[in-house]
């Protein structure tokens, strides 16, 4: 909005003289070399690419360069009637379901707590946020050995509880929930800091006021944190799904060697189809199933939020 | 940012709630760090104690023969550097183009900036993912796969960061680089030696963001790169093994000495790292 | 307050300065000392799968091979086994900078071919050497050629196998006079053997075998049980499926019987159903011959076999590790040189491969004396005999999609012992699935030998 105004303040005064004229036309030619280096990487890195992949998935392009010959919608054809592709799917979107709860409840009990002042700041903000900082790899090769059926961590914690050893990452029934638990550990710290920065924005006036009019402490959480955190929890429910969506990493380390349906994401699946499978143009075609899965997602989101922001 | 409060205005020093949130949280942050305190815990055995059921401390006592073992082999090194260096001219990069952006979408006026900028906006909910098979012949044309330049590149375009730097220089006072102008100082000296002072917080922000990214990503690399000598850490762990087979204490110690730049950058810098990720975190990741 | 901005200015100029100049001097640095490596005439870059004992073996080989003043030096770089290998050595071979020689399974070599990713071997120049396809056994030379070439030269073949432990068969009562395990000809009996077997291992199952999210795991022993009833099973491009419903459904019929929780755990993996073996648990285990050295170290009694031949033909799944040239679009004529030697000299010093659990593919090993005195090597040698190599398509092959396609389809069928048509019918859908697309490698199919 700010951005609008200030353009049509610009134009009123570019207008006249020539002085002027020739000063707008050396500032179009600085603005171009401001913008040039990062237009060119842009366009070469993102644009092209994204038209490029396009095109491919209407061709049999393979890896190793042979093929390219246009096969028209063959390609989307074959992965609308994918059962691999469409089980992806599934298992993304379910996954997408089952981390971006708990990713987004534990985060904002970890902030409330945190944010309450209680002494040890420094350690509660390491303790939670360190495993973000750490490459998939690494978290992968912890889970996996924290999994291990035989001598792995989880198992001897669930032993305590009387529960029987668990194949965590080889059987098909609880994989998933693994990658989810080792998920859950690794990003919720990412949420816990952005609930810390919009609990820190809270006024504090509207807690004095509370107070002053009596108000335990369950009723300022209930009545003014969480109605003040809403806005931020809805951005951080948007992020957490974009995110979750685009699993691949943490799910494809974990489960290497582990053949089986029940858990591949998309994402593995277009990197399975193109360099795995050497198929390119098949890949670019799931390439922009899950692009559209995104778009959708991301659109649904906008318009849900401005519908709020015209409601409130 | 301000400092946490100290109480919620109202509450008792030491309240049955405090010591119930204390305990939780404290409860929850074990949890937390048990993880990676167990990862450590195994890097500092013997294999085989690492093989076996034990508690924090083997039967063999502690040890560094994995930290050792895994030094000696000279990858781990390479595979560090190659990170540092790649992640560092990344970051450069990236902060570079993506800043003379936003300070051209902010303050300077030229035709097509309102679209051009909504194009980049938009750009941001691509999800790079997409873009690996048509990227990823690109640089087989270009000659790039198993290359420095073919891992570095395609990781410098950062819509989100030309987003916020924008947002932040728009509310940044012109009257100061008015001043500058007038006195006759051209627009990439004004905003070198006026606007980048101001903005160091937002850069930094967006430096650390940037850096931490591009030290743990792992599709692209591990796609672009086969050679052992240009690996990043990410790739070498996941990719190349030991011959002599998976050994749990080297693995820990490996995973150990992967985290600690980041860790030890993180005890240093915690304020601005919080900070960041609170100002770019809404950009996405 | 200007004038401080300046200031900072100045100081973030220089570190600034600091930093890329740093960064330039670093990259500089490091391209130089990854320039020196790769510029070593004599240094062959050699990539293997290979890891736990396999890769310790190898590693002894190969010190072996340079440490007698060989004109070469080695640099191994060991990948992830399977689907990960693979990957990284056609993007290798097609980014054109692949390393100079790679072990690959010879069941893969088909499917690679077309794509132009490997190089042929020159048959004369490895004659010279002393290497020709007189030295093979037949079928093990034959699977490492497409057309007329020959792209991959074996150095063993590897097949399935049964351990036994002998203190517990021996109590057991099911071992004959030599020590050997008795003979069994049917499905029932061997039943009765392992139950027999479990009269003794009492609390464990007497039998392990380890499968879950295991498709390779699975497709051996299948496989195994399919071609002892003499069948094939033949995936002609562009056609359907050949596989014979009445015998998959049987053999997956015994697998499931054997899977009943009382002879072998109805759901184990790999690495447990190992464990249950080598720590005495079990009396029996099938596994690949390249656990010999992991048992053995692992101290437990043990002796080898090949898997009985319930069906009538005898019959046994195995693989081959193959030397491999991925394609360079540069070939150094030095280098390639050096290759041929250090595959020559790999392949005379392959009895120590035999260590491994491994039968070595070049005869003048396996048909020399010592050979006949290692035990229990000599014990299943004649499995090289029987050898079956997946069924020759572009997507077949130890560790490709096909292996885990098949797990995907049969699994479920193993882990609750029902609907063994069922399976059958998934993997024969999966199978004429993959049999209508064109090799991806060559889509246009375009490529001739």
């Amino acid at each position: 909005m700010t951005a609008a105004t200030e353009t049509r303040v610009a134009r009123v005064a570019t207008r006249p003289s020539s002085a002027t004229a020739t000063r707008a036309g050396r500032e179009r030619l600085v603005s171009w070399a401001f913008l040039a280096p990062f237009l060119v990487a842009f366009a070469l890195f993102l644009v092209w690419p994204l038209v490029h992949g396009l095109y491919l998935s209407f061709t049999n392009q393979s890896l190793t360069g042979a093929g390219g010959s246009w096969v028209g919608l063959e390609n989307y054809r074959e992965a609308l009637t994918d059962a691999t592709m469409w089980r992806a799917l599934r298992t993304t979107v379910w996954f997408t379901v089952v981390s971006t709860i708990p990713l987004v409840l534990i985060a904002l009990v970890m902030a409330l707590l945190v944010h309450r002042g209680l002494p040890g700041q420094w350690l509660w903000r390491l303790s939670f946020f360190m495993p973000f900082l750490l490459a998939s790899t690494v978290i992968s090769q912890i889970w996996v050995w924290i999994f291990n059926p035989d001598i792995g961590a989880a198992n001897s914690v669930i032993g305590a509880f009387g529960i029987e050893p668990i194949a965590w990452l080889q059987d098909p029934d609880t994989n998933l929930y693994a990658i989810v638990i080792a998920t859950v550990w690794w990003t919720v710290g990412f949420n816990f800091l952005l609930y810390l920065a919009a609990l820190q924005n809270i006024p504090d006036q509207l807690y004095e006021a509370a107070a002053l009019d009596g108000a335990g402490p369950w009723r300022r959480l209930t009545s003014i944190t969480l109605p003040q955190l809403w806005p931020a929890t809805i951005l951080i429910v948007m992020l957490q799904i974009l995110a979750s969506l685009k699993l691949f990493d943490q799910a494809y380390q974990m489960l290497i060697g582990v053949s089986t349906d029940t858990t591949r994401p998309i994402v593995q699946y277009i990197y399975e189809a193109g360099f795995v499978g050497y198929r390119f143009g098949y890949s670019s075609a799931i390439s922009y199933v899950f692009f559209a899965l995104i778009i959708i997602v991301g659109v649904f989101q906008m318009t849900a939020m401005n519908r709020r922001r015209s409601l409130s | 940012m301000r400092s946490p409060q100290t109480r919620s205005p109202g509450e008792k020093r030491f309240g049955v709630g405090r010591v119930v949130a204390f305990a939780v949280l404290a409860l929850m942050a074990a949890g937390w760090l048990m993880p990676f305190l167990w990862a450590v815990a195994t890097a500092f055995k013997t294999e085989p104690d690492a093989a076996t059921e034990s508690g924090w401390v083997g039967d063999d006592g502690l040890t560094t023969e994995a930290f050792r073992a895994m030094l000696s082999n000279g990858n781990v090194w390479i595979w560090a550097l190659n990170s540092l260096w790649t992640s560092l001219v990344i970051t450069v990069l990236t902060v570079t183009i993506s800043a003379l952006a936003a300070y051209a979408f902010s303050r300077l006026r030229f035709p097509g900036r309102r679209w051009l900028f909504a194009v980049i906006v938009a750009a941001i909910i691509i999800p790079p993912q997409v873009l690996i098979i048509p990227l990823f012949y690109e640089m087989l044309t270009f000659n790039l796969i198993d290359t420095p330049w073919g891992l570095i590149l395609p990781q410098i375009v950062a819509p989100a960061m030309v987003f916020i730097l924008k947002q932040f220089f728009d509310g940044v006072p012109v009257e100061l680089e008015e001043a500058a102008r007038v006195d006759g100082a051209n627009r990439l000296r004004v905003f070198w030696s006026i606007v980048l002072p101001l903005s160091r917080p937002i850069m930094a922000a967006v430096a650390i963001f940037v850096f931490i990214n591009a030290w743990n990503n792992f599709l692209w690399p591990f796609l672009v790169i086969n050679d052992t000598h240009l690996m990043t850490l990410p790739i070498g762990l996941e990719t190349v093994i030991d011959a002599h087979g998976i050994q749990y204490a080297q693995t820990m110690a490996q995973a150990v000495l992967a985290s600690l730049p980041l860790i030890v950058v993180f005890l240093f810098f915690q304020r601005q790292i919080i900070r960041g990720v609170a100002t770019t975190g809404f950009g996405g990741r | 307050m200007a004038r401080r901005s300046t200031m900072l200015s100045r100081r973030g100029l220089l570190t600034g300065a600091a930093a890329i100049g740093g960064t330039a001097a670093l990259s500089g640095g490091l391209s130089a000392c990854g320039a020196a490596s790769a510029t070593d005439p004599d240094q062959i870059q050699f990539w293997t799968l290979l890891s736990g004992g396999d890769g310790g073996t190898m590693a002894d080989m190969i010190a072996k091979a340079t440490g007698s003043g060989a004109a070469y030096d080695v640099k191994t770089t060991t990948l992830v086994w399977g689907e990960p290998y693979y990957t990284k050595l056609a993007m290798a071979a097609t980014g054109g900078r692949p390393p100079e020689l790679a072990i690959m399974h010879a069941s893969r070599v088909p499917g690679y071919v077309p794509g132009g990713l490997l190089d042929s071997w020159d048959v004369s120049r490895l004659e010279e050497l002393g290497v020709s396809q007189d030295d093979f056994p037949e079928d093990v030379w034959r699977k490492g050629m497409v057309g007329e070439n020959v792209y991959a030269v074996a150095l063993d073949a590897h097949p399935t196998v049964m351990m036994f432990n002998p203190e517990i068969c021996d109590k057991a009562g099911v071992l004959d006079s030599d020590g050997k395990l008795r003979a069994t000809e049917s499905p029932e009996e061997f039943v009765d053997l392992v139950s027999q077997v479990g009269g003794v291992t009492k609390g464990s199952p007497p039998l392990s075998y380890g499968y879950l999210g295991d498709g390779s795991q699975m497709f051996r022993l299948f496989y195994t049980f399919y071609t002892q009833h003499g069948a094939a099973m033949t995936f002609p491009q562009g056609g359907r499926a050949e596989i014979d419903d009445d015998i998959a459904v049987a053999s997956l019929q015994l697998m499931q019987r054997l899977l009943d929780g009382k002879l072998a755990l109805q759901r184990n993996d790999y690495a447990a159903a190992l464990a249950e073996f080598a720590t005495g648990r079990s009396g029996m285990l099938f596994t690949g011959v390249w656990e010999l050295r992991s048992v053995k170290e692992a101290g437990v009694p043990f002796d080898m076999t090949t898997i009985p031949t319930l069906f009538g033909t005898p019959a046994t799944y195995a693989d081959s590790h193959a030397f491999v040239l991925p394609h360079q679009s540069e070939v150094d004529e030095h280098r390639r040189d050096l290759t041929y030697q250090f595959v020559a000299d790999l392949l005379k010093g392959s009895y120590d491969w035999a260590t491994a659990g491994h039968i070595p593919a070049y005869l003048p090993v396996t048909e020399s004396p010592d050979y006949a005195k290692l035990m229990p090597q000599s014990n299943y040698a004649q499995a090289v005999q029987q050898v079956n190599y997946d069924p020759a398509a572009w997507f077949t092959g130890s560790g490709s999609n096909f292996h885990a396609g098949f797990g995907n389809a049969v699994q479920p069928a193993l882990m609750t012992g029902k609907d063994a048509a069922g399976a059958v019918d998934a993997f024969r859908t999966r199978i004429n699935g993959l049999l209508k697309t064109q090799n991806p490698v060559d889509p246009d199919g375009t490529w001739t030998s």
